[in-house]
C-alpha cells in the first residue's frame, strides 16, 4: 500500500472500516440535526454519518483545527502563579469533508506555520486526518469551487479522497497521514478496476458541467492588485453591509482571531481565542482611537484585498477563496465573493474610462 | 453540539441556532445558525453570532441576594422566597392587593409570562400587572385591536421579499432587525417601491425610492396628508369603500391642508403625492413602523393612521417590535387591562372563564400601568427581566421612586441599575439555560431549548415564579410543557401548540384571523408647542450593536468594541452655529434630565435636531423624557423631545 494508490472501499464495508478507525481516533462527520439541518459533529458510530448531506455552513475543517472558541491556557493569580496548557489536540478523522474545505485547511496550515509556527494549530492539524468526499454534483447552487481551484474533486492535497461510485467508494490515498490511517484496515480495501477509474472520470466531467455560480476572480485580481477600484465602489458596497461578520466567520480560509481572558468559577482564568473579523471596526481601531479602516467600504476593500490581491497570492500560495459558497449563503446582503467581483467588474466600466489594464504587478 | 436548536433571545426575528457547550467552565465552544429555519436560513446578525458572550459569564448573579441593612447579601433560595412572601404579605395586609404591582418582561418565555400572569391575578390578586412593552410598543395594542382586530404583525418575515411596496416609518430596521432588513433588500431587488420616513437619513437610504425626512413629532400631519391624497386620487383598492369606517375616515380628513406640510413637517406636498403613487403602484403593500412611531406623541392614533394607509391600499401592517418575545408576552396577557389572549379584563365573561380556569376571583379593575408603578403608584413592586430604571422616562425621578418603595424584588441576569435598588434579587437564567417558547414577530411559537447548565445557582423565571407560589402555599408548575398544555387549552390562538408538536418542525404561526377590519377616523391633534429655551429636537435611535437597556449586549466584548462610546450627532451647520468641534463634550438637557456626550457631526442628522443613539447602560437617552404619555396607551413620549445643547467646559 502506497501514497497514490486508488483502491475500492465497498459501501458494505464502510461501517466496519470506520468503526475500526474509531478505535484510534474520534470521528467527525456530517450529522443529522433538527428539521433537516446537518452539521458536522463527533459521531458515536459510523451509522450516524450522513453521506448525502449537501454542504455544512459551519466549516468543519476550520472548526476542528482552528476552533471557533479555543481554550489556550489557564492561569491562577496571587502568591502562587501557575499556568497550565488548556488546549487539546485529540486524534480525529474528519469524514466526508468537501474538497473546498480540504483546500482551505491546506491554506490555513501554511498560514499558521509560516513564518511563525502556531503551536495550538500545529498540534491539532498533526492529529487530524481528512477523509474528503468528492462532490458528484455541486451540493449547493452557491458553490463556485470550480472557479477557485477548490474542488469539486482534488488532484493533490487530500489525505484520503472518497468518490461515491454507487455501491462503492473509490478510495484514493494522497498523503503519508492518509496511508497510516489506511494501512491497519487493508482488509476492507481492494484494488480498483479500469471501469472504476472510468466511472470516476465520468463523474468529474459531469460535476464540472453543473455549476450555477460563476466568479470571474481573475479580473478582480487584476483590478484589485493594481489598486484601480475607486473608493466610491467600495463605499457603495459597504453601504449595504449588516456588519454581522458571517462572511469571515464562516470562510474556511479566514484566520483572524482575538484573545480574551475569562474568569472561571474556580477562581482561575482561561485565555481563550475566538474567531474575529476584519469587517469589525474594532478589529483595527488603534489605542488612540484612530482607525486605519474607518468606513464599511474600507473594510470591505480590506477583505477583498486579502482574498484577491497579488501580494497575498504570492505570500499564501494561492488566492484566498476556495469557492465553498458560504459567504453567499450566510450574507444578509450580497457582499459575497461572486457578487462583489461581479459588481467590481461592472463598476469598472461605469466609473473608469477604458484603458489598457496594467500588468506590471506580474513582473 | 446539541442535537436540537434553540431560538435566539436577542430580537423578535426569532432565528434558530445551534450551540456547542464548552467541555468545562463557563461559555460555549461553538455556535451556528440553522439553515432550514425559515427566518435564519443559515444566517445570523452580529448579535446572534455573539449571543452567548454577553450571557454566560462570571459576573452573572450567582445566588439570590437579600437586603440586610444597607447591603445586598447572598442568601439561599428558601430565604429569598420567604423574605419576599413576608414582605408582600405585610404590604398587602396593611394596604390591600392594589398596593402591589408586577412588571413582566418581553424577554422571558411564554410559559414564564403566562405563569407570571397567573401568579399576579390568582395568587396576589392584584390588578396591577403590566409588561415592559409599556415603555416601548404598547400603543400598537389598542390601535391594532380597534382596526385590524389582531394585535400582531399580519406579515411574516419570510414573505416580505414578495412585497410590491413598503412604507417604513420611524424604524432603524436595518440595524435593529437585520433579518427584516435583509428581506427589505431582497424585496427591492425584486422591484419593490420602498418609501421610508425618518427625520434622520438611516441605513435604509440605499433601499428607498423616496426617503421623507419629517420633523420629529410631525408624523401625524403628513400621514393624514397621505391618507387624504389616497382618497383624493382614488388610489384605494376597490373593496375599500365597503370597509366599515370608510366615510368616517374620509370626513375626518376634511381639514387637511397640504400647504402647511413644508412648515409643519418639512415635507413638500409633491413628495406626499409621489409617496402615495409609489405605494399604490405595486401590490401588496406592507406598512411597517418602529419605535419612532410607537414612542411618539399620540402614538395610538398615529398607528391607526398607518393601519388606515395599509387597509386603503389593500395591504398589511408589520409593527417592528424589537424584543425577542414582545409578541408572546402580550399574547400571554402581561399587559395592563387584559387577560391572556387579549381578553379585556372589564369583560365579565372573560373574567369568569379565567376565574374558572385558575380557581380564583379576578379584579375587574384595569390596574396601574408600568409607567404608573415606577412613579410610585404602588408600595411593593416585583420586576421580572426588565431594567426599568433605564427604560422608564425621567431617570432621576424613577430612581428615587424605586428607592422609596416599601419593597422591591427584581429577577434578572445581572445586578442591573434596577436590581441595585432591590430588597430581594433573584438570579435568573438566560435563554440558553432553560426550556420554553418565544413567539416571533411573525407569530411563530418556537422552542427555546436548554443548551447549557444554569450559571451559578440561577433559576429560570418559571422556577422562580413556581417557588414564590409555593412559598405562598399555592401551586404553579415549573414544567414548561405542562404550562404550554394549559396555555393551549385556554388561549385560542395557541390551541395548536404542544411540546410534542414543536418536535416535528419549525411550526406554524398562530392564525391572525380578524373578524372585520375597520378603518379608524384620524382627527388632527395639537402639535407640541415649541419652547424657545429648548430649541433642538431629540432623535433617539437604536443601533446595530445594542439592544434595549444594555443588560446583555453591553457585556459582549465584540459588541462594545464596535461601539465603545456613545456620541451626540449634530448637523454640521448646527455644530458651526454652536461653535462645537467634533469631540467636544456637551450636555444635552431637557426639562426632565440631561446627559453628557461627545459631539460628532453628520449630514444624516437634519438641522435643528440632535441624534443620540441608545447606548449601553448608564445614561440612557430615555432620561431626557418625562412622564408625558400617549393618552390612549400610556406609552411615554420619548421621541422629538425639545432639548438644548451646552458645551461643558
Amino acid at each position: 500500500m502506497n501514497v497514490g494508490d486508488k483502491l475500492i472501499l465497498r459501501k458494505s464495508n464502510v461501517s466496519d472500516f470506520f468503526s475500526s478507525l474509531q478505535g484510534e481516533m474520534q470521528l467527525i462527520a456530517p450529522k443529522k440535526r433538527f428539521a433537516g439541518d446537518v452539521v458536522f459533529d463527533v459521531v458515536n458510530s459510523p451509522e450516524e454519518i450522513v453521506w448525502e448531506y449537501g454542504h455544512d455552513i459551519y466549516p468543519p475543517g476550520k472548526r476542528y483545527i482552528f476552533p471557533h472558541y479555543e481554550d489556550m491556557f489557564s492561569y491562577r493569580r496571587g502568591e502562587q502563579i501557575s499556568i497550565d496548557v488548556a488546549a487539546e489536540a485529540p486524534k480525529q478523522a474528519i469524514v466526508a469533508i468537501r474538497s473546498c474545505d480540504v483546500t482551505a485547511v491546506r491554506f490555513q496550515e501554511r498560514f499558521f506555520s509560516t513564518p511563525i509556527v502556531d503551536p495550538f494549530y500545529k498540534a491539532r492539524a498533526e492529529n487530524t486526518v481528512l477523509f474528503s468526499l468528492v462532490c458528484n454534483e455541486p451540493p449547493k447552487k452557491e458553490c463556485f469551487c470550480i472557479c477557485c481551484d477548490g474542488g469539486p474533486y482534488l488532484e493533490t492535497g487530500f489525505d484520503v479522497q472518497l468518490t461515491d461510485l454507487g455501491d462503492r467508494f473509490l478510495y484514493e490515498i494522497g498523503s503519508e497521514k492518509g496511508l497510516r490511517a489506511s494501512e491497519p484496515r487493508q482488509q476492507y480495501l481492494e484494488p480498483s478496476s479500469e471501469q472504476d477509474i472510468a466511472e470516476r472520470k465520468r463523474i468529474e466531467l459531469h460535476a464540472d458541467s453543473l455549476f450555477q455560480t460563476a466568479s470571474y476572480i481573475a479580473k478582480a485580481i487584476i483590478y484589485i492588485t493594481s489598486d484601480e477600484v475607486p473608493d466610491e465602489v467600495w463605499e457603495e458596497l459597504g453601504s449595504t453591509c449588516f456588519r454581522c461578520a458571517a462572511c469571515t466567520n464562516l470562510c474556511p480560509i479566514c484566520t483572524c482571531y482575538t484573545v480574551d481572558d475569562r474568569p472561571e468559577p474556580d477562581g482561575s482564568f482561561t485565555r481563550c481565542r475566538s474567531w474575529d473579523s476584519c469587517q469589525y471596526a474594532g478589529f483595527t481601531r488603534e489605542a488612540s482611537g484612530h482607525n486605519p479602516r474607518p468606513t464599511f467600504g474600507s473594510r470591505v476593500k480590506r477583505r477583498f484585498y486579502h482574498k484577491a490581491s497579488f501580494q497575498y497570492i504570492m505570500r499564501d500560495g494561492r488566492h484566498g477563496c476556495v469557492g465553498c459558497g458560504r459567504c453567499v449563503s450566510s450574507c444578509l446582503t450580497k457582499l459575497d465573493l461572486p457578487s462583489v467581483v461581479k459588481k467590481i467588474r461592472r463598476a469598472m466600466h461605469d466609473y473608469i474610462e477604458p484603458k489598457s489594464r496594467p500588468t506590471a504587478f506580474l513582473q | 453540539m446539541n442535537d436540537k436548536p434553540t431560538t435566539c433571545g436577542f430580537c423578535s426575528c426569532g432565528c434558530a441556532l445551534y450551540v456547542e457547550p464548552r467541555k468545562s467552565g463557563l461559555g460555549i465552544a461553538g455556535l451556528c445558525p440553522s439553515t432550514t429555519h425559515p427566518v435564519s436560513t443559515g444566517r445570523l446578525c452580529i448579535k446572534g453570532w455573539n449571543a452567548t458572550a454577553s450571557l454566560v459569564r462570571m459576573d452573572r448573579l450567582q445566588t439570590p441576594l437579600v437586603r440586610k441593612g444597607d447591603e445586598l447579601q447572598p442568601a439561599s433560595w428558601e430565604e429569598a422566597f420567604a423574605f419576599t412572601v413576608d414582605a408582600l404579605k405585610r404590604v398587602m395586609d396593611a394596604s390591600g392587593p392594589e398596593s402591589v404591582g408586577i412588571i413582566g418582561s418581553a424577554k422571558t418565555t411564554n410559559e414564564e409570562c403566562y405563569s407570571l400572569v397567573k401568579f399576579a391575578r390568582s395568587i396576589l390578586c392584584t390588578p396591577n400587572l403590566d409588561g415592559a412593552c409599556r415603555f416601548y410598543d404598547a400603543s400598537l395594542i389598542p390601535a391594532l385591536l380597534d382596526t385590524v382586530g389582531v394585535a400582531a404583525s399580519q406579515v411574516d418575515v419570510e414573505s416580505l421579499a414578495n412585497a410590491g411596496s413598503m412604507l417604513i416609518v420611524g424604524a432603524n430596521v436595518m440595524e435593529q432587525l437585520a433579518h427584516i432588513g435583509s428581506r427589505i433588500q431582497d424585496a427591492v431587488e425584486n422591484g419593490c417601491n420602498v418609501v421610508a420616513a425618518d427625520p434622520r437619513k438611516s441605513r435604509l437610504a440605499p433601499q428607498a425610492r423616496l426617503f421623507l425626512h419629517p420633523k420629529p413629532g410631525s408624523d401625524l400631519t403628513w400621514v393624514r396628508a397621505l391618507l387624504k391624497t389616497i382618497f383624493d386620487r382614488k388610489l384605494y383598492v376597490d373593496t375599500a369603500p365597503q370597509m366599515p369606517g370608510f366615510e368616517e375616515l374620509r370626513a375626518s380628513l376634511d381639514d387637511v391642508v397640504m400647504g402647511v406640510l413644508p412648515q409643519v413637517c418639512g415635507i413638500e406636498p409633491d413628495a406626499i403625492a409621489e409617496a402615495a403613487a409609489l405605494l399604490a403602484e405595486k401590490k401588496p403593500c406592507v406598512v411597517m413602523f418602529g419605535l419612532g412611531v410607537l414612542q411618539q406623541q399620540d402614538s395610538t392614533l398615529l398607528v391607526k393612521a398607518l393601519v388606515d394607509v395599509a387597509l386603503l391600499l389593500g395591504g398589511s401592517v408589520m409593527p417592528l417590535r424589537g424584543q425577542n418575545n414582545a409578541q408572546g408576552a402580550c399574547d400571554m396577557g402581561v399587559l395592563r387591562g387584559y387577560l391572556p389572549g387579549y381578553q379585556p379584563i372589564d369583560s365579565a365573561e372573560a373574567r369568569a372563564k379565567w376565574e374558572a380556569a385558575w380557581g380564583c376571583s379576578i379584579s375587574p379593575q384595569a390596574g396601574l400601568s408600568a409607567v404608573d408603578m415606577v412613579q410610585g403608584g404602588v408600595k411593593a413592586l416585583l420586576v421580572f427581566g426588565e431594567n426599568v430604571a433605564l427604560s422608564a422616562p425621567n431617570t432621576e425621578r424613577t430612581l428615587s421612586a424605586l428607592e422609596n418603595l416599601d419593597f422591591l424584588a427584581v429577577s434578572d441576569l445581572y445586578l442591573t441599575e434596577t436590581a441595585q435598588l432591590a430588597d430581594v434579587v433573584f438570579p435568573a437564567c438566560s435563554f440558553l439555560e432553560k426550556d420554553g417558547t418565544f413567539t416571533s414577530i411573525g407569530r411563530r411559537v418556537q422552542r427555546v431549548r436548554k443548551m447549557i447548565d444554569p450559571v451559578g445557582q440561577s433559576k429560570s423565571d418559571l422556577e422562580i415564579i413556581a417557588g414564590l407560589a409555593s412559598a405562598f402555599g399555592k401551586q404553579i408548575t415549573a414544567d414548561p410543557a405542562a404550562v404550554m398544555a394549559e396555555i393551549a387549552a385556554n388561549v385560542p390562538m395557541y390551541a395548536h401548540c404542544s411540546y410534542e408538536q414543536f418536535e416535528t418542525g419549525w411550526g406554524e404561526p398562530w392564525r391572525a384571523e380578524a373578524a372585520t377590519s375597520r378603518l379608524a377616523p384620524i382627527p388632527a391633534t395639537d402639535l407640541q408647542p415649541e419652547d424657545p429655551d429648548y430649541p433642538y429636537q431629540l432623535i433617539a435611535s437604536r443601533i446595530n450593536f445594542h439592544t434595549q437597556t444594555g443588560t446583555m449586549a453591553s457585556r459582549c466584548g465584540i459588541l462594545t468594541r464596535e461601539y465603545p462610546e456613545s456620541v451626540v450627532e449634530l448637523n454640521p451647520s448646527d455644530a458651526e452655529k454652536l461653535k462645537l468641534r467634533p469631540g467636544r463634550v456637551v450636555q444635552v438637557s431637557s426639562k426632565a434630565g440631561s446627559l453628557t456626550r461627545r459631539v460628532a457631526v453628520s449630514d444624516a442628522v437634519p438641522q435643528g435636531c440632535v441624534h443620540v443613539p441608545h447606548y449601553f447602560g448608564g445614561d440612557s437617552a430615555n432620561m431626557l423624557a418625562d412622564y408625558v404619555c400617549d393618552p390612549v396607551s400610556g406609552v411615554p413620549i420619548y421621541k422629538g423631545l425639545p432639548v438644548k445643547i451646552e458645551a461643558v467646559s
